[in-house]
């Protein structure tokens, strides 16, 4: 059984761990290694050693430092397949769906390169009488990210690349539910040669997490959770006077108005509810059918829900995998039985699917409740899972009302072949990623990501260009020669 | 067997490409003819630069956004069963290496009217405009 290593100042090495956590392959139920709740000592090494690392480093010319990263991209591109079977192996995505989250971590890493244009400054000649000023951006330190299950690759490099290529030193604190991909993944950094120190992974649970919280010498964090958790990263963060970005969960609506394209828009539609088991937090999870399109929708919707292919993720083809672990399958269960206590009408149970040769696997199939109304648990939790809730509004101000009276304002979807109610939707509705005839609105790394309401607790979201002022201080000059 | 994801199509499309690559590997080692040796040499470059092509457009190309699940294709309806042995006569090996050209244009042009990617559709549509003049080569040559 396979026990994943810290790697800390250039180093794999192994865990002080006396506890550990099991991993799980999803697919099968079967247990594949195992990951260290490595020590708040060992938290301190890696921060120690990334503080060592931090002056020559930040002394490194930007160009150079990008240099780490083409070369780290072409590294990725050759490890691209690999990569993406060790994902689906620990998380149960699909193949497709794994291959796209190594895509856009390694579009993070080419955006990331683009630093020389990313982080000048500014400046402007006379702000007084022979006195210039310039604005010069420059790395603070120590950084860190805590991350989450559900996109073991992709979600550490929505920050990494931005903070280590602006002259910072990083720490990854992957899940320890699939901490196979992160150390697949360091492998290949291993392989690229950053300079010791400079990027390091601690795996862990809990302890190591407060303990980057709490280290004097970590200058930010960055998180992706679920919105309690994130809500105490930002409490704690604050309190230690430490930037953070911290990213919670979500309750996505989307919206489908009686003008819409609804064969056109069916296939990302599905793909919105049931990509990654639903297990993302841009999924749809409550599906809003506005006046007279309800009849023709739910029909649509839940044919093509039912023919979509459940199984093993590795094999292609298989169009949904299964969910993370039997303890969120559980918990998945749990909300659909509550849905319909409270009055919801079960109109494609998923409950008891059976995936030929995977008995053990943690697969709900594609669920859907009919007659949900707004006050339900279900229209109103996140459930993270294939679950979708239908609820029929009257009119678009009565769906864009269900949007903000939600506590989150993560994303939301329109579907809609009309201009002036795409305007009315983006105008009024909270969340801060909208889709339009797009089922998963999820900005690129040249745009950021994050959410409003209790979907983010911060200022500055997850890549884009913005990033770059989470990595780096803005220091004023003023001069004038005598 | 229904094609139904993006990453079921673009393996499938390297499958072909692959059988196709190797059939004129072990055929040009048969060939009598030197003309005909030439053919399957550059008919073999032909398919491994497309399965190359094909590899890296799969992880370029794949857009986690629109994974959508694509509908009209079955593998059945391309896939060529060959016999285990190549064939020796070289007027039987330029036969096969026509039926695999001509299964590529089709499935090549077939699948790029269903690709939800506009950049994998065109590139799809390039490989089977370029069997055109092999194919038409082919069949001059078989006469």
């Amino acid at each position: 059984m396979q026990t994943v290593r810290n790697f800390i100042n250039g180093e794999w090495v192994e865990a002080e761990a006396k506890e550990f956590g099991d991993v799980w392959c999803p697919a099968t139920g079967e247990k594949i290694a195992q990951a260290p709740f490595s020590t708040a000592a060992e938290m301190d090494r890696a921060v120690q050693a990334a503080k060592n690392a931090y002056w020559e480093w930040r002394c490194t010319p930007p160009l150079s430092r990008a240099r780490y990263f083409f070369r780290l991209k072409n590294l990725f591109e050759e490890a691209f397949e690999d990569i993406a079977k060790v994902l689906v192996t620990e998380e149960g995505k699909t193949l497709d769906e794994a291959r796209g989250e190594v895509r856009r971590m390694i579009e993070n890493v080419e955006h990331a390169t683009g630093v020389t244009t990313l982080m000048t400054g500014y400046n402007l000649e006379d702000i007084a009488q022979g006195i210039d000023c310039t604005a010069e951006r420059q790395p603070i330190g120590v950084f860190g990210a805590i991350v989450p299950f559900n996109f073991p690759a992709m979600v550490p490099w929505w920050f990494l690349p931005y903070a280590v290529v602006c002259g910072n030193t990083f720490i990854v604190k992957p899940s320890e539910q699939v901490p196979l991909t992160q150390t697949r993944i360091f492998e290949v950094v291993d392989e690229c040669g950053f300079p010791e120190g400079v990027v390091n992974m601690v795996h862990g649970a809990k302890e190591v997490v407060n303990a980057m919280l709490l280290h004097p010498d970590v200058q930010g964090v960055s998180f992706v959770g679920q919105s309690s958790t994130a809500r105490h990263v930002y409490k704690t963060c604050g309190e230690t006077g430490k930037r953070v970005q911290s990213l919670g969960g979500a309750k996505n609506f989307l919206v489908v108005m009686p003008d819409a394209n609804l064969e056109a828009g069916m296939p990302s539609i599905i793909t919105s509810f049931y990509g990654c088991a639903g297990e993302r937090c841009l999924s749809g999870s409550v599906l809003v059918a506005v006046g007279d399109v309800y009849g023709e929708l739910k029909e649509r919707f839940v044919a093509a829900a039912r023919a979509l292919k459940v199984g093993n993720g590795l094999e292609e083809g298989v169009q949904m995998g299964p969910v993370i672990s039997k303890k969120s399958k559980e918990r998945i269960l749990g909300t659909i039985e509550k849905g319909i206590q409270e009055g919801a009408k079960l109109i494609l149970d998923g409950r008891s699917i059976q995936v030929p040769g995977l008995p053990n696997g943690f697969f709900i199939g594609p669920t859907v409740l009919d007659e949900v109304r707004p006050e339900m648990t279900i229209a109103r939790e996140e459930v993270f899972g294939p679950v979708v809730s239908i609820i029929r509004v009257k009119d678009l101000d009565e769906a864009i009302r269900l949007a903000q009276s939600s506590e989150y304002g993560n994303a939301a979807c329109l579907y809609t072949s009309s201009g002036k109610t795409v305007r009315e939707f983006k105008y009024r509705v909270p969340a801060s990623m909208l889709g339009v005839n797009i089922g998963i609105a999820a900005p690129m790394a040249f745009f950021p990501f994050g959410g409003a309401k209790a979907s983010f607790f911060g200022d500055i979201k997850g890549h884009g260009r913005e990033i770059v002022q989470f990595f780096t201080d803005t220091k004023v000059v003023i001069q004038r020669w005598l | 067997m229904e094609l139904g994801t993006f990453g079921a199509v673009m393996a499938f499309a390297s499958q072909a490409v692959t059988q196709s690559a190797e059939f004129y590997e072990t055929a040009r080692e048969r060939a009598k003819g030197p003309e005909l040796k030439d053919v399957l040499k550059s008919l073999q470059d032909g398919a491994n630069r497309d399965r190359a092509t094909m590899e890296q457009t799969r992880r370029e190309n794949v857009t986690e956004m629109i994974l959508e699940p694509i509908a009209g294709l079955r593998r059945e309806e391309y896939e060529v069963r060959l016999s285990e042995v190549a064939p020796e006569a070289d007027a039987e090996i330029l036969k096969t290496a026509l039926l695999l050209e001509e299964r590529d244009q089709r499935w090549f042009r077939d699948s790029s009217a269903k690709l939800p990617l506009p950049e994998v559709a065109r590139l799809f549509r390039k490989v089977a405009r370029r069997k055109e003049g092999t194919i038409l080569k082919l069949r001059a040559l078989t006469g």
